[in-house]
């Protein structure tokens, strides 16, 4: 007696709601059931024709992974002619659609399916899970094992393109772990990345990972079943309404922070194990194409180097062969840095050996590391793999302690998108390209990336926040005025917002109120740009115009009522610059310090010197992290604070030598750099905010100030220093800072007499200074 | 029944909520607005470039009630949201025909 329409309905009903099975349980009896009544529906429809059918369950149903609101994928095989094979399945899918099950059919021959496999890659992936319901199982068989071979045979060109649907899929459904919402199939580490990876591993070209992800599959089957079940509906998006349902449903518990989290871990484990497959496979790809390819001469060399004890190997960044990961303790977030600037990934090889290997650096932090890690911050979009993949090693855990707190923490409120951790490290993204507004980029990084850090703890997660941020400021080597503003930071993320939503902005005491917490413009500068990167991080709901314009309105106000910006002031003289003050002629000195060199330079004053200096140190390799510049009468002293991009810094006696044939004349700075710069082939890839240069009266003694604010590049220095005096500007005095990957440099101009610049001669200097920079 | 629309300044909407729920009021709809009255525009300085805020940003309340408890409502809405100065905001009333709730179907004064 076989089962019919009407009984397979309530049949169907009456397992999804069945108390007592388990998933997998509910799953195979589903199955099973459904296998009965089609086998029915099939010896009918099949009854009066001679020729071989076979009835073949494909994708999700092939894989016995059916739920209550799954649709029937099947494919009806023939070798019989059209008109017969319409019949047949005419009389086997009309009971399907009477019975109300969603039906996804087609008939085809063997040959047809094989070949439209090998057009559509879908179809290829649906097929490599097919499994025989009913008829003449030599049929699907011939199929399986066509698909299969042409599969094997043909993944190696066939996988880039699923890479990219993967890729466009990723893009427009984001990533499972990092959603309060997760698409449990569609998210980046959802179902159909399991799939594909199966798919991948059928093809034999890559081996696939093959622990810690299939339990992770399981479950999500798990609560896509009990999804279903609570909604009565098929979408597979975890939202947050049916959360606590769900968790009932599976667990018995209504605990649907603990479902999430559990949903994003099974999450992440599928998007790493697919991380790694695709770096696999694309590696593999980019090796046939040098071994198919292979020019006379090579036009970039194998190994680039991207900082000391970095370089690009293959489109990834990798350890150089001479680093030290166990002695080098700032090569951890060098190399993070590195790969992020560059937009490289960090390859997993080079992850997992840090992760073992790697020296965490000395508490606090040396200036090196601090830069490196603000660097790697600032880099814009590019951060995201770069911190995931090291994040997913445990090294952020162990250089933020505390991190794992926030890490994959759900937050239940309607206005957010992402998990804590990702909402941090988005805010660091927008907050990077907000950093031209701000004189402290460095700060503004930070704070976006520990704004929220006391969530997920219990408590006014700001007040919380503050206190952690004061320990993890400190540990990373802040001074205690940096870590007093970063504090600040954390501890009213919200002020600029909740003022300007609910507060009366006419009311001077309320701008008197902010003025007073933020302290002084350059906070406030602080705090605004953090509150636009904070809510553009959020999602949706609180970017918008009107809420911005309600937020500029207030910090506007707040600008106002503070007694505006302070002009810059020019540098004191340091000790050493006095001792080099005394000197005559040429005179340069260095002092080696732990990672750090200090060169002092005295020379006779003159319009481009610092241009010269600056170009010399550059070509040594030197990277200028800051400078303080003054003239006294004729002679000008110049203090360098600089790194060695790679490697020792060069001696004293080839330092001073090139800077002394560089001032009179016969070591030609210029072209040389351009020599270097020709060769120098790494091109960063861009995206970074526009410089900015401002130019302003009034500075002491007479002088006007150029202030200028750009992404930090080899040869910065000398390219704006060299356009002031272009212009015909001297430059009395200079203060200059990098801070991560952005430099901020003060210069104190006057004319050729001495005198501060004509409002039109301000105006050209900005454009020269501005357009050398592009 | 009546719907009455409020135009207020966004600061306003806490006390607007606390005096509407003092009125017996449970249930509206808060979006966010920008518009302009007799206040104009105002021209403002911001990073050193001058413009032009011809929009002021506003919060827009929607609620639909009995008649008779309107021109209460009315006043606690006018109460709460004033400060005296240039742009307070407009409230006004219109007749609305009939009311359902979507869950249920009931209409009408039921559906308040």
């Amino acid at each position: 007696m076989s089962v019919e329409a009407q009984d397979y309905a309530s049949a169907r009903t009456e397992v999804a709601r069945r108390p007592g099975l388990t998933g997998p349980g509910r799953r195979a009896a589903l199955t099973a059931l459904t296998d009965e009544w089609l086998t029915g529906v099939f010896a009918r429809a099949t009854a009066s024709v001679s020729d071989p059918f076979c009835l073949v369950a494909v994708g999700g149903y092939g894989r016995g992974e059916l739920t209550i609101g799954s649709d029937l994928d099947l494919l009806l095989l023939h070798k019989a002619g059209a008109a017969e094979a319409t019949r047949a399945a005419e009389a086997l899918w009309y009971p399907i659609w009477d019975s109300g099950v969603k039906l996804d059919h087609s008939v085809r021959t063997v040959s047809e399916a094989r070949r439209l496999a090998a057009d559509d890659i879908k179809v290829l992936l649906g097929l490599l899970d097919a499994r025989v319901v009913a008829g003449d199982p030599a049929l699907a068989e011939q199929l399986q094992g066509a698909v299969l071979g042409d599969w094997r045979a043909m993944a190696d060109r066939r996988l880039p393109g699923l890479h990219e649907l993967v890729t466009a899929r990723r893009a427009r459904f984001g990533e499972a772990s990092q959603l309060l919402e997760p698409d449990l199939k569609e998210s980046y580490g959802g179902l159909r990345d399991a799939t594909i990876l199966k798919g991948i591993a059928a093809s034999w070209v890559t081996d696939v990972p093959h622990v810690g992800w299939q339990d992770s599959v399981d479950f999500l089957l798990d609560v896509r079943d009990a999804l279903h079940r609570v909604s009565g509906r098929s979408g597979d998006r975890l939202v947050m309404q049916e959360q606590s349902a769900v968790a009932v449903e599976l667990v018995g518990v209504d605990d649907p922070d603990a479902l999430l989290r559990a949903v994003l871990d099974s999450a992440r484990s599928i998007a790493y194990a697919s991380d790694v497959t695709w770096h696999r496979v694309d590696r593999l790809a980019r090796s046939r194409q040098r071994t198919a390819f292979r020019p006379l001469r090579r036009r970039t060399p194998n190994r680039l180097p991207l900082a000391d004890g970095v370089v690009m190997q293959d489109g990834e960044a990798v350890l150089a062969l001479e680093a030290h990961p166990a002695t080098d303790d700032g090569l951890l977030l060098r190399a993070g840095a590195a790969a992020a600037q560059a937009g490289l990934p960090l390859s997993p090889h080079t992850v997992d050996r840090l992760a073992i290997e790697g020296a965490e650096p000395s508490v606090p932090w040396s200036r090196s590391v601090r830069e490196s890690f603000v660097a790697l911050l600032g880099a814009g979009p590019n951060m995201v793999r770069v911190w995931e993949a090291l994040d997913q090693a445990g090294i952020i855990g162990r250089l933020i302690p505390g991190w794992d707190v926030v890490r994959s923490a759900p937050q239940r409120n309607a206005l957010h998108t992402y998990t804590v951790d990702r909402h941090l490290v988005e805010t660091a993204v927008q907050a990077s390209a907000l950093t031209r507004n701000v004189d402290r980029p460095d700060l503004l990084l930070v704070g976006a990336l520990l704004h929220d850090i006391g969530k997920a703890r219990g408590g006014d997660h700001s007040e919380v926040g503050a206190r952690i941020a004061a320990d993890l400021a400190a540990r990373m080597g802040f001074d205690e005025d940096d870590v007093r503003i970063i504090v600040t930071l954390v501890r009213h993320h919200l002020l600029l917002p909740d003022t300007a939503t609910r507060r009366d902005l006419d009311d001077p005491d309320v701008i008197a109120e902010v003025a007073a917490i933020a302290g002084s413009v350059d906070v406030l500068d602080l705090l605004h740009e953090l509150t636009i990167a904070d809510s553009l991080a959020t999602g949706p709901t609180v970017s918008t115009d009107w809420r911005f314009s309600l937020i500029n309105d207030l910090a506007d106000r707040v600008r106002g009522a503070m007694a505006g910006r302070p002009v810059p002031e020019p540098p004191e003289l340091t000790e050493q610059q006095r001792v080099a003050l005394a000197q005559s002629g040429v005179w340069v000195l260095m002092d080696v310090l732990d990672t750090t060199c200090v060169v002092t330079v005295a020379a006779p004053d003159r319009v481009g010197l610092l241009a010269l200096v600056a170009g010399v140190l550059s070509l040594n390799r030197l990277n200028v992290l800051a400078a303080r510049v003054t003239t006294v009468g004729d002679r000008a002293v110049q203090e360098w604070t600089v790194r060695p991009a790679f490697g020792d810094p060069p001696s004293i006696e080839q330092l001073s030598d090139d800077v002394r044939r560089a001032v009179d004349g016969t070591y030609d700075v210029a072209q040389r750099l351009a020599r270097r710069d020709a060769d120098y082939a790494v091109t960063p890839p861009g995206g970074y905010p526009d410089p900015q240069v401002i130019v302003t009266g009034g500075g002491s003694r007479g002088t006007t100030v150029v202030e200028v604010r750009a992404h930090d590049a080899p040869g910065l220095l000398h390219t704006v220093t060299t356009a002031v005096a272009a212009a015909d500007a001297s430059i009395v005095s200079a203060k200059v800072s990098t801070l991560g990957a952005d430099a901020i440099d003060v210069f104190f101009v006057t004319d050729a007499e001495g005198q501060p610049l004509s409002e039109d001669r301000m105006a050209a200097l900005r454009v020269t200074v501005l357009s050398s920079l592009r | 029944m009546k719907l009455v629309t409020a135009i207020i300044k966004p600061f306003k909407l806490e006390d607007v909520k606390a005096a509407l729920e003092g009125q017996g009021v449970h249930g509206l709809t808060v979006s966010e607005a920008s518009g302009f009255g007799r206040q104009k525009g105002h021209t403002e300085v911001y990073r050193g470039a001058e413009y032009t805020v011809d929009l002021v940003p506003k919060v827009r309340l929607e609620i639909v009630l009995e008649d008779e408890v309107v021109e209460d409502v009315v006043a606690a809405i006018v109460s709460a949201a004033q400060t005296g100065k240039i742009g307070d905001g407009k409230v006004w009333v219109i007749p609305v025909d009939t009311v359902v709730r979507v869950r249920t179907g009931e209409r009408g004064s039921e559906a308040l």
